[in-house]
């Protein structure tokens, strides 16, 4: 926890019991230790510390912190006191008192490096960028090492990437950073590789891309040894962003004869030679076209050099190398879309495409690397395109059921390729019903058969032939959406349990069996399927959102009160474990990563899904534990709800679900797109928006109610009871507003691709009219409290209103509790099932504001 | 064929493919922030032509070069179903290989399962060889037993007499390892 390296100082030996419990998690010991010490000691500072410690961990936050203050008014110079006090700060989420601890311990020892640079990290920990740049100065100055040099430049730095304003930061802080660059430079005082990464990104930032890309080829260059290709990537970088086209077609020609198989240098020399032949460029002259050698400009050298990668890959003996036949397809697609004859030069796009299944049609990946180039293909030439694959394909002969089989795992996989090619086509969709099932017969025969070869598989291992299974789902799940028939559903989870039993770590089976579960409104076998998919930290913000749409909504309030907090936990240790790897990216000078690990951050602090289980979290107390008034208010207190406040990044919500976590193999028609990704992320946010107004209206309820015992005789009270309800106010039409913006989304009917988002929960809540039954409730609130402001004489209007509200409440009410009645297996609509308790509280709710 | 470049923060948003695999273990953020801020040469994704995360290799540089034992370690190696029989993995550990010997290291090496005998056997084609047993590397969590690790090596150029390989007899416990 401390120093305590050196037994012989006294004071060390002494504190070391407390140490000793505090490390064991034995806090009222260490302060009784530390009680009995300071008791003879009275100038032991470090004591009061640990005891602070100890009170903090022991839940007295006050007396820990009034505690520490004691200390650290005396501004201590000492280490132990330093390093407790800092961790003490850290525990109590205060980073900021670290700082004002060591600027006082820099005045006293303006010498000692080691307090100097904890300064630093103690703003790096913070963020206070200014400071951290003179902290960084003031510790060059006293210790001439160049890191501590380049941590000022690095501040500088995020001083620019910070700045609201852009000018601010390549006028000023850059080119500041730039020159203090520049001088080390020209003393020649340049050390570390991290120094001219620094350099390059400066220059990068400030739009200098001819001076980095000079300064990369040139010595200081020689330093960026630790990536592979480093230079190479920088100087890419630089010439795309530069449009030096001819030198960027060079780089990518060389860099491809050296790795025939590395696709971005492909997707860089076709850009690049499209861009030289717009511009009908020539090499000024003949022996050098540019710094980087030999450019191509002419569609011929493209399809020589593509055709010459090909045959040097079909000559290897080792196994081939998939980048040439496809950069074949790449450029054939690119041709086509500019128009472009030549491409016949490359040959036909389904011969192309039927010699890349022979090549790799054994490869699990065929499907994905043929799918993107399937547009190639006339709509007429499917049914031919499948037939020759068919012809591909080594099965066995026919036997009594009619189907042939796959001797090997090659083959198999072959047939496979052939199945997800021809559903990725859209022959599976046309079939009827009886072709469905004639399918599903065929796809689960080779499901069988294929089982075999995978009899020694372990069972952390996948089975060969489980592709088979998963499709005979999708299969039964088209048959459902398009003719309603149950039964086709129940298939489909018997035949994906069936594989599961097979193949107990297939994700796929799980993630698509508890898509259906809860979709069925079956919640019981998700939590199981759930966790043994063991989904940890990042991935309760990608994929958590699978458990927490269903859970609530299915009325399963422990589960769900369970996957909140899982997903809760995550997001609230993220702001502590960032700020400690961005200290530790400039201690290793990886100055890169820095700007990374903030937008890092804040990607997961303005995360949808933490916005969402915040909001569900504090709802579902609220309805779940609040049973009397009382509660109700101290837990909206505990909760440290601010009904005024709003703490949702509404503007910049990014949504991180893993939306195609669930494999495809739909036609492109069917697939998610961009389109369905921005209405989800829509719909969400309005539905988070309606369920957090609910939970501020429900806040500001609650505290308005409980000023009672004073409202008439004091003045200021009453004040703040109607500032209270003017804020009630702003909420309900904030409310209404949402709700109509709720009501037109909801009217365009988006429907996602079943294995895509799940639609919110917002049509179902308005179509149901739970609602407007709240909005109405809340509404009727607020008048009532208006009644007790205007007193009972003067307000007969108000009262036939209130009269009038409550009638029309109670029919609201019996409306959706009607719609709630009825058998849960028969029941079509599960968000219904949690209107009751909802209502309850509600209901609950304008009855303690009436009395 | 496949985009090999510098794993980055946001690549932890789209690894699902990969790490939903039960021997892939998905870390906490703090362990992958502690990778890219330290040894951020060592992080590297592969990426397919339609933007699908194929695989990653990270690792790491440590030992003491006095002692011999500086050498690149790898911590984590994960291809995708769909992308595996690709020979992926062995692109993967032969860019670390390079990186370790630039960096000077003796040797590379690894910890397995010693029941996943497809690593293993993969590691051995690659030049891998079990240099230890470890015992109780790896804890399970729902009561079954612990279970050994293999520490295999591959020496690197220069280890000229390939000392750094030379098997130990006897399996040593975790807390031995330095």
């Amino acid at each position: 926890m401390a120093a305590r390296g050196h037994v012989q100082d006294p004071n060390d030996r002494r504190l070391r019991p407390i140490y000793d419990y505090l490390d064991n998690g034995n806090n009222k010991m260490a302060i009784q230790q530390a009680d009995k010490l300071l008791k003879k000691h009275k100038d032991l500072h470090c004591a009061k510390v640990l005891k602070a410690i100890g009170l903090q961990r022991t839940g007295k936050q006050d007396e820990a912190f009034s505690l520490a203050q004691e200390v650290a008014t005396l501004e201590p110079t000492d280490d132990n006191s330093l390093q407790a006090l800092t961790i003490l700060y850290r525990e109590m989420h205060r980073p900021e008192l670290v700082t004002k601890l060591y600027e006082a311990a820099v005045k006293k020892v303006p010498l000692s490096e080691e307090y100097h640079s904890h300064l630093f990290m103690a703003y790096a920990r913070v963020g206070e960028y200014k400071k951290m740049q003179q902290a960084g100065m003031a510790l060059y100055k006293t210790v001439p090492k160049n890191p501590y040099y380049f941590w000022s430049v690095m501040s500088l730095v995020m001083q620019a990437i910070s700045a609201q304003d852009e000018k601010l930061a390549q006028t000023m802080f850059l080119p500041l950073a730039e020159r203090m660059v520049e001088k080390m430079v020209k003393e020649e005082k340049i050390e570390a590789e991290a120094e001219v990464q620094l350099y390059f990104m400066i220059l990068e930032r400030l739009g200098k891309c001819v001076e980095a890309l000079d300064m990369v080829r040139g010595p200081l260059g020689e330093k960026l040894t630790s990536e592979l290709q480093s230079r190479e990537n920088k100087c890419m970088m630089m010439y795309q962003r530069l449009q030096l086209w001819p030198e960027c077609n060079a780089l990518s020609y060389k860099l491809l004869l050296k790795n025939p198989d590395d696709w971005q240098f492909y997707l860089s020399y076709f850009d690049s030679l499209f861009h030289l032949m717009d511009k009908s460029w020539s090499p000024p002259n003949e022996e050098e076209h540019c710094v980087e050698g030999p450019v191509q400009t002419t569609v011929a050298e493209a399809v020589k050099f593509v055709v010459d990668r090909m045959e040097e890959e079909d000559k290897k003996e080792s196994r081939p190398l998939r980048g040439p036949y496809m950069a074949c397809l790449e450029l054939i697609h690119r041709l086509r879309q500019r128009g472009c004859p030549d491409e016949q030069e490359l040959g036909d796009p389904l011969e192309l495409m039927l010699q890349f299944f022979g090549k790799f049609g054994d490869k699990p990946c065929c499907i994905t690397d043929l799918k993107i180039y399937l547009h190639l293909l006339p709509p007429e030439q499917h049914t031919q395109f499948k037939n020759r694959l068919g012809e591909l394909v080594p099965l066995g002969e026919v036997g009594e059921d009619g189907f042939g089989f796959p001797g090997d795992t090659k083959a198999l996989q072959r047939h496979l390729c052939v199945c997800q090619l021809s559903r990725v086509l859209g022959l599976q969709r046309v079939l009827d019903t009886e072709g469905k099932l004639c399918l599903i017969t065929e796809l689960k025969a080779h499901y069988h058969y294929g089982l075999q070869f995978g009899k020694s598989c372990l069972k952390t291992e996948l089975q060969f032939s489980d592709p088979y299974c998963l499709m005979v789902a999708h299969v039964y799940i088209d048959l459902w959406t398009e003719t309603g028939d149950e039964n086709m559903l129940w298939q489909c989870l018997g035949v994906l349990e069936e594989g599961l039993s097979f193949s107990p770590s297939n994700a796929q089976f799980k993630l698509l069996l508890l898509l259906l579960f809860c979709r069925l409104g079956a919640f019981q076998p998700v939590v199981d399927l759930y966790s043994s998919l063991d989904a940890k930290h990042v991935q309760h913000d990608t994929i958590g959102y699978l458990l927490t749409r269903y859970a609530g909504s299915l009325g399963q309030f422990a589960a769900a009160s369970q996957s909140y907090n899982f997903s809760l936990r995550f997001f609230h240790s993220n702001q502590k474990d960032t700020s400690e790897y961005i200290i530790q990216a400039y201690k290793y000078g990886a100055f890169e990563k820095i700007p990374e690990f903030i937008a890092f951050r804040t990607r997961l602090n303005q995360s949808l899904h933490f916005a969402q289980v915040r909001t569900e979290r504090m709802l579902l107390d609220l309805y779940t534990e609040a049973d009397i008034t009382s509660s109700l208010e101290e837990s909206v207190k505990a909760m440290g709800l601010c009904p005024e406040e709003d703490d949702i990044p509404w503007d910049n919500m990014r949504d991180n679900r893993d939306l195609t976590v669930l494999f495809s193999w739909d036609p492109k028609d069917r697939e998610l797109t961009e389109e369905h990704r921005r209405l989800s992320l829509e719909e969400e946010s309005v539905w988070l928006k309606v369920r957090s107004l609910t939970l501020r209206l429900l806040a500001s309820l609650a505290l308005l109610g409980h000023a009672p015992s004073s409202r008439n005789s004091d003045k200021t009270n009453e004040n703040g009871v109607s500032a209270k309800s003017s804020t009630l106010q702003t909420l309900l039409s904030q409310l209404d507003l949402t709700l109509q913006t709720a009501a037109q989304i909801t009217e365009k009917q988006t429907q996602y691709p079943f294995l895509g988002p799940p639609s919110s929960r917002l049509a179902t809540a308005l179509s149901s009219g739970s609602c407007h039954c709240q909005a109405s409730a809340l509404q009727l609130s607020l008048t009532l409290q208006e009644l007790e402001t205007t007193g009972l004489d003067d307000s007969s209007e108000l009262q036939t209103q209130i009269c009038n509200s409550f009638k029309s409440l109670i029919v609201q009410l019996q409306e959706l509790l009607s719609r709630c009645k009825g058998e849960v297996l028969e029941m079509k609509d599960s968000r219904l099932m949690t209107q009751p308790s909802l209502l309850e509280t509600l209901v609950f709710f304008v009855e303690t504001v009436w009395v | 064929m496949t985009t090999l470049r510098a794993f980055t923060c946001d690549d932890l948003f789209k690894f699902n493919n990969i790490n939903l695999d039960p021997l892939t273990e998905t870390y906490g953020i703090p362990f992958y922030l502690q990778y890219l801020a330290h040894w951020p040469e060592y992080f590297i994704v592969s990426e397919a032509p339609g933007g699908e995360l194929m695989g990653y290799i990270m690792g790491k540089a440590e030992g003491s070069v006095a002692r011999e034992e500086w050498h690149g370690h790898v911590t984590a190696l994960s291809v995708a179903p769909e992308f595996r029989r690709l020979g992926l993995a062995a692109k993967l550990m032969e860019m670390l290989e390079e990186i370790s010997e630039r960096k000077g290291g003796f040797f590379v090496d690894l910890f397995v399962r010693v029941s996943n005998q497809v690593a293993v056997n993969m590691y051995k084609q690659l030049g891998y060889s079990v240099y230890r047993t470890v015992i109780e590397y790896y804890s399970a969590s729902n009561g079954e037993p612990d279970e050994d690790a293999y520490d295999m090596r591959k020496a690197l150029s220069r280890d000229t007499e390939r000392k750094s390989i030379i098997p130990i007899p006897h399996p040593v416990r975790p807390e031995d390892i330095e």
